[in-house]
C-alpha cells in the first residue's frame, strides 16, 4: 500500500512535469519566439514570460535572439579607384527587426543561418564602395584626405536598406576591423621600408662625416689663428726689444768712431772663432814682435 | 541447447555489425553526431560478441570431450588410456583454460586501451566539430527508430535466453543489443529535438555516448584489477572479464539490484546480498532516491553569488523587479520558474589587439627582430614620406606596416546592458577596439606613433574605445589601453635597428673629431704661448744686452779718453787673442816682395782610410 502511494506520487509528479514541458514555453528577455501551428507561423511572442502552446508536433517553437548579433566578414582583397590592391575586413552588428520576415528567410532561425546571406550583401557593398575611393581615402596623415568614417557609412547605408527589405534584419552598425595588403605587396613594402631606412643610414653617415670634417677643420683653423696671433705678438715684442735696445745705443753718439771700432773688433773676434785661417805677415801686431827675431836669426 | 546459443551468438554478432555499419552511414548522411558515435559502440559490441562466440565454441568442444570421456570410463579395458598426462587426455579443456588464462585478459586489456583511445579521440573531435543542420532528418529519424526496434526485440530475446543455465555467453552481446536499441532510439529522438529547434541537442547526446564508452573503459580497468584479487573457488564458474556490467545495467535498469548483488557476491565470495544492510538498501532505495531528488529540487531555491560576481534573475524568462543579485545568498523560486545568470563583474578582463599572444610564453628579452607572439598582424600605418612621394606619382604604396600589441582591460559596469543588449558584448568590444586602433593608425605617421606620440596615443585610444563602447551601450568600463609593443614588422626591423646603429657610429665619429679638435686647439694655444714667451725672452735679453753694451761703452770711452793709443791696441789685441786662438794662422816672415809663396790650405786626407775593413753583409 505504501509502495503504491509512492508510485502514484512519483507518477503524478512526473506526469505534471511532462505536461508542463509539453504545454508551456518560456520566452526570455533576450528572445523573440515564433510559434508555428502545423509549420505555419501563427504567433510572434516578443514579450518575456511564460507562454502556452499545443504540444509538438502540432505547434513548434523557434527561439530567435533579439539582441545585437555581431560577426565579421572575410579579410578580402579589393581594388581602390587609384589601382591599389587592399585587403579589408568589416564587422557588423545586426538585430532581427521583422521576426516574420526573418523566419521566412531563415527557417533554421540561427544567426549562423543568416550570416551567409548577410555576408554576401556586405561583400558586394564593401567592394563597390571601396572601388570608388582612392588609397589615400583609407590611409593618410592628412585628416582632410582621410575618409575612413565616410567609407564605413557608405557601406552601411548601402546594405542597411537591402538587409531590412530582404531579410527583416536591421544592420545597427558597421566598422572596418582590418586593413591590409596582399602578401606579395607586403613583401615589397618591407623591401621599401628597408631601403628607406638604408637611405636614412647613408644620410646619417654622410651628415656625421660632414660634421666630423667641420669640427676638425674648425680646430685646424683655430690652431692656425692662435699661432698666427702668437707670431704677430712675438714679432711686436721683438720690435719693442730692438727699439728699447736702440735707446741704450744713444751713448755711442759720444764717440761714434770708437763705437764703430769696438763693434768691428767684436765682430772680428766672433768671426775668427770658427774654422778661420789667418795669413799674416810679420808687421801685423802682435806678430810684429817676431820681426826683430827674424833679422837676428838671419 | 548449446548449438542454439551459438546460432543466437552469430545472429547477434551479425546484427551488431550491421547496426554499426548502418549507424555510421546514416550518421554521416543525416549529419547526426550521436549516430556516428553510436556506431563506435556497436563496433565494440561486435568485437565482444566475436570473442564470446569463440569462447562458446571452446566450451562446446570441452563439453563434447567430457561426454566422450564419460563414455570411455565405462569401458574398463581402455582405462590405461587415462594414465596419460591430463593435458594430452583433455586437449579441449586445456585449450579453453589457456584461452581463459591468456586470451581473455589480453583481449580485455586491449579493449580497455581501445576504449580510452576512442574516448580521447571522440571528445576532441566533438569539441572541434561544427554543428550542422540535419540532412533529410525524417529519413534519419525513421531508420534509427526501425533499428532501435529490431535491436530491442532481438536484444530482449537474447537477454531472456541468457538467463537460462549454460547460456551466460549470450549475455554480453544481448546487453549490447538492448543498450544499442536505447541509443538508436535516443538518436532518433534527438533528431526530432534538432528539428524542434534544439540545434545542439545532437552534439550533447554524442557527448553522453562518449561518456558511456568512457564508463566502459573505467569499468574494464576496474574489472582487470579486481580479477587479480578475486578469491578463486574451485569448481565455481568464472565471470566473463570482458563483460561490462555497466552496459547490462544501462540496458536493463530494472536488474540493478540483481546485477549489484551478483557482482558483490562474486567479488567477496559470499552472499553479501543476504545481509541486513543490503536488504534495507534494496527496500528503501526508491525513497532515498526520491528524497535526494526532492533535496536537489529544493536546493534550486537558493542561489549563492560569489564575491566579484553579479547575477541576473529571471522569472519565466522575464527579469524580476529587482533582478540584479549582488554577492551573498538569495532565495528564489525553484527551477525552471526562476533562473539565475552569473557574470564576473569585478573581474578585470583582457584581450589583445594586433597580436595573438603565446599562451604561457615568457620571453626574457623581447626584440623587434624576433617574433614574440603566436600570431602577429601587420597593421597599415600612414607614412608622411611615402605620401609626399605619392604626390609625385611614382606609384609606391603610400603606407608602412607596423606590428602592434595593444592589451585592453575592461570591467563590466552595467550588467543589464552587457547581458541584454548584445549577444556577445565582449567580442563586440574587441571588434570596436580593433577598429579604433586601425582607424587611429591609418591617420598617424609611423615615426610619430613609435616615439613621441606613443603616450598620447594610448590615452586617446582609451578615450576613443570608451566612447564607442558607450555609443553601443556595452555596459563596460575600459580601464587600460597599453601600447606596450609597437614596432616595425620582424622582416623590416633589422633596417630600423641599422639606423640606430648608424647614429651610434656617427656619434662615435663626432666624438673622435671633437677629440681631435680639443687636442689641436689646446696644443696650438700652448705653441702660441711658447712663441710669445720666446719673443719676450728675446726682448729681455736684447734690452739687457744693449744696456750692458751701453754701460760697457761708457767705461771704454773713459779708458780711451785716458789713453787712446793704448786702449785701441789693447782692444785690438784682446779681440785677436780671444777670436783667433783656435784659427789656423800662417805668418809670413819674408821681406822679399817679389817672392811668390804657395800655401796649400786643403785639408789632408788620412792615408789609412783605405785600410778600413768593410763588414760582411748579414
Amino acid at each position: 500500500m505504501r509502495s503504491n502511494k509512492l508510485t502514484v506520487t512519483v507518477g503524478v509528479i512526473l506526469v505534471a512535469i511532462f505536461f508542463l514541458l509539453l504545454f508551456t514555453f518560456q520566452v526570455r528577455q533576450t528572445e523573440v519566439v515564433v510559434v508555428t501551428t502545423f509549420d505555419k507561423p501563427t504567433r510572434f511572442v516578443q514579450e518575456p514570460g511564460l507562454g502556452i502552446k499545443w504540444p509538438y508536433p502540432i505547434q513548434k517553437l523557434y527561439h530567435f535572439d533579439k539582441r545585437i548579433q555581431n560577426f565579421e566578414d572575410d579579410f578580402e582583397e579589393t581594388y581602390t579607384s587609384d589601382n591599389f590592391n587592399l585587403l579589408a575586413m568589416v564587422y557588423v552588428g545586426w538585430t532581427i527587426k521583422d521576426p516574420q520576415q526573418f523566419f521566412n528567410s531563415f527557417p533554421a532561425g540561427t544567426p549562423e543561418a543568416a550570416q551567409p546571406a548577410l555576408k554576401g550583401l556586405i561583400r558586394s557593398s564593401k567592394n563597390a564602395v571601396m572601388g570608388q575611393h582612392t588609397f589615400a581615402d583609407f590611409i593618410s596623415t592628412d585628416p582632410k584626405q582621410l575618409k575612413f568614417v565616410q567609407i564605413e557609412k557608405e557601406i552601411l547605408d548601402d546594405i542597411r536598406a537591402q538587409a531590412l527589405q530582404k531579410y527583416g534584419i536591421n544592420v545597427e552598425f558597421l566598422g572596418i576591423k582590418k586593413l591590409g595588403l596582399p602578401e606579395s605587396v607586403t613583401q615589397k613594402v618591407f623591401d621599401r621600408m628597408t631601403a628607406e631606412r638604408q637611405r636614412e643610414v647613408e644620410k646619417l653617415k654622410a651628415q656625421g662625416d660632414g660634421e666630423a670634417i667641420r669640427i676638425k677643420s674648425a680646430a685646424d683653423r683655430d690652431r692656425d689663428t692662435l699661432l698666427a696671433d702668437a707670431d704677430a705678438k712675438a714679432t711686436a715684442i721683438r720690435g719693442q726689444a730692438d727699439a728699447e735696445a736702440a735707446k741704450s745705443f744713444e751713448v755711442f753718439k759720444d764717440h761714434p768712431e770708437l763705437a764703430v771700432l769696438l763693434l768691428k773688433l767684436n765682430s772680428l773676434e766672433t768671426t775668427l772663432k770658427d774654422r778661420s785661417t789667418l795669413i799674416l805677415d810679420e808687421r801685423t801686431p802682435p806678430f810684429d814682435l817676431l820681426r826683430g827675431v827674424n833679422s837676428t836669426n838671419r | 541447447m548449446e548449438r542454439n546459443s551459438r546460432k543466437i551468438g552469430v545472429v547477434n554478432l551479425l546484427t551488431l555489425v550491421a547496426a554499426g555499419a548502418l549507424s555510421i552511414a546514416l550518421g554521416r548522411f543525416a549529419n547526426s553526431l550521436a549516430g556516428q558515435v553510436a556506431s563506435i559502440f556497436f563496433g565494440l559490441g561486435a568485437l565482444i560478441s566475436l570473442v564470446s562466440l569463440i569462447q562458446m565454441g571452446l566450451e562446446e568442444r570441452e563439453r563434447l570431450e567430457k561426454l566422450e570421456f564419460d563414455e570411455l570410463t565405462r569401458d574398463k579395458a581402455s582405462a590405461s588410456l587415462f594414465n596419460q598426462a591430463e593435458a594430452e587426455a583433455f586437449p579441449a579443456r586445456r585449450a579453453r583454460e589457456q584461452f581463459d588464462r591468456w586470451v581473455l585478459p589480453i583481449f580485455t586489456g586491449l579493449l580497455v586501451a581501445g576504449e580510452i583511445a576512442i574516448v580521447i579521440f571522440a571528445w576532441k573531435w566533438l569539441r572541434e566539430t561544427t554543428v550542422v543542420a540535419p540532412n533529410q532528418p525524417l529519413v534519419g529519424l525513421a531508420l534509427f527508430g526501425v533499428t532501435a526496434l529490431i535491436l530491442f526485440v532481438l536484444g530482449k530475446y537474447s537477454s531472456n535466453l541468457a538467463r537460462l543455465d549454460g547460456q551466460r555467453l549470450v549475455r554480453p552481446s544481448a546487453s549490447f543489443l538492448v543498450l544499442g536499441a536505447y541509443l538508436s532510439m535516443l538518436t532518433a529522438l534527438c533528431i526530432g529535438l534538432v528539428l524542434g529547434g534544439q540545434a545542439r541537442a545532437d552534439w550533447w547526446l554524442a557527448r553522453v555516448f562518449v561518456g558511456v564508452i568512457a564508463l566502459m573503459g573505467i569499468e574494464g580497468v576496474a574489472s582487470l584489477i579486481f580479477e587479480i584479487y578475486r578469491p578463486r573457488v574451485r569448481g565455481k564458474q568464472t565471470r566473463l572479464v570482458y563483460e561490462s556490467r555497466v552496459i547490462g545495467l544501462l540496458g536493463q535498469p530494472e536488474s540493478i539490484f540483481t546485477t549489484a548483488a551478483t557482482a558483490l557476491d562474486y567479488q567477496f565470495g559470499f552472499k553479501v546480498s543476504e545481509t541486513w544492510f543490503y536488504q534495507f538498501l534494496e527496500k528503501a532505495l526508491a525513497w532515498l532516491v526520491l528524497v535526494q531528488l526532492g533535496v536537489l529540487f529544493v536546493s534550486t531555491m537558493v542561489v549563492f553569488i560569489e564575491p566579484g560576481e553579479q547575477g541576473l534573475i529571471e522569472r519565466w524568462g522575464r527579469p524580476r523587479a529587482e533582478h540584479i543579485l549582488n554577492p551573498g545568498a538569495h532565495l528564489k523560486l525553484p527551477w525552471p520558474a526562476e533562473k539565475v545568470y552569473r557574470f564576473h563583474t569585478d573581474q578585470v578582463q583582457t584581450f589583445t589587439v594586433g597580436m595573438v599572444p603565446e599562451e604561457g610564453a615568457h620571453e626574457p628579452v623581447i626584440l623587434w627582430t624576433v617574433k614574440h607572439a603566436k600570431e602577429e598582424f601587420n597593421l597599415l600605418v600612414a607614412s608622411r614620406d611615402q605620401s609626399a612621394t605619392q604626390s609625385t606619382n611614382r606609384g609606391g604604396v603610400p603606407a608602412d606596416l607596423l606590428s602592434v600589441s595593444i592589451p585592453v582591460q575592461y570591467q563590466i559596469k552595467n550588467i543589464n546592458s552587457f547581458a541584454y543588449k548584445h549577444v556577445n558584448a565582449g567580442k563586440l568590444l574587441e571588434q570596436l577596439a580593433t577598429r579604433e586602433v586601425v582607424r587611429y593608425l591609418v591617420g598617424v605617421d609611423i615615426f610619430n606613433i613609435m616615439s613621441s606620440g606613443r603616450k598620447a596615443a594610448s590615452a586617446e585610444l582609451q578615450q576613443l574605445i570608451q566612447t564607442r563602447a558607450d555609443e553601443q551601450d556595452l555596459g563596460v568600463k575600459v580601464l587600460y589601453v597599453g601600447l606596450q609593443d609597437i614596432h616595425p614588422p620582424t622582416k623590416a626591423a633589422p633596417a630600423f635597428e641599422a639606423v640606430v646603429a648608424a647614429r651610434q657610429e656617427i656619434e662615435s665619429k663626432l666624438r673622435a673629431a671633437e677629440g681631435y679638435a680639443a687636442r689641436t686647439v689646446t696644443i696650438a694655444a700652448a705653441d702660441a704661448q711658447k712663441r710669445i714667451n720666446a719673443a719676450q725672452s728675446y726682448k729681455v735679453k736684447k734690452v739687457s744686452a744693449a744696456a750692458a753694451q751701453a754701460g760697457q761703452f761708457t767705461n771704454q770711452l773713459s779708458a780711451y779718453t785716458a789713453s787712446p793709443e793704448v786702449f785701441l791696441q789693447r782692444a785690438y789685441l784682446m779681440a785677436l787673442s780671444r777670436g783667433a786662438t783656435n784659427a789656423r794662422k800662417f805668418i809670413m816672415m819674408s821681406t822679399n816682395a817679389s817672392e811668390s809663396i804657395q800655401i796649400d790650405l786643403q785639408d789632408k786626407v788620412r792615408t789609412d782610410l783605405g785600410e778600413i775593413a768593410i763588414p760582411k753583409p748579414k
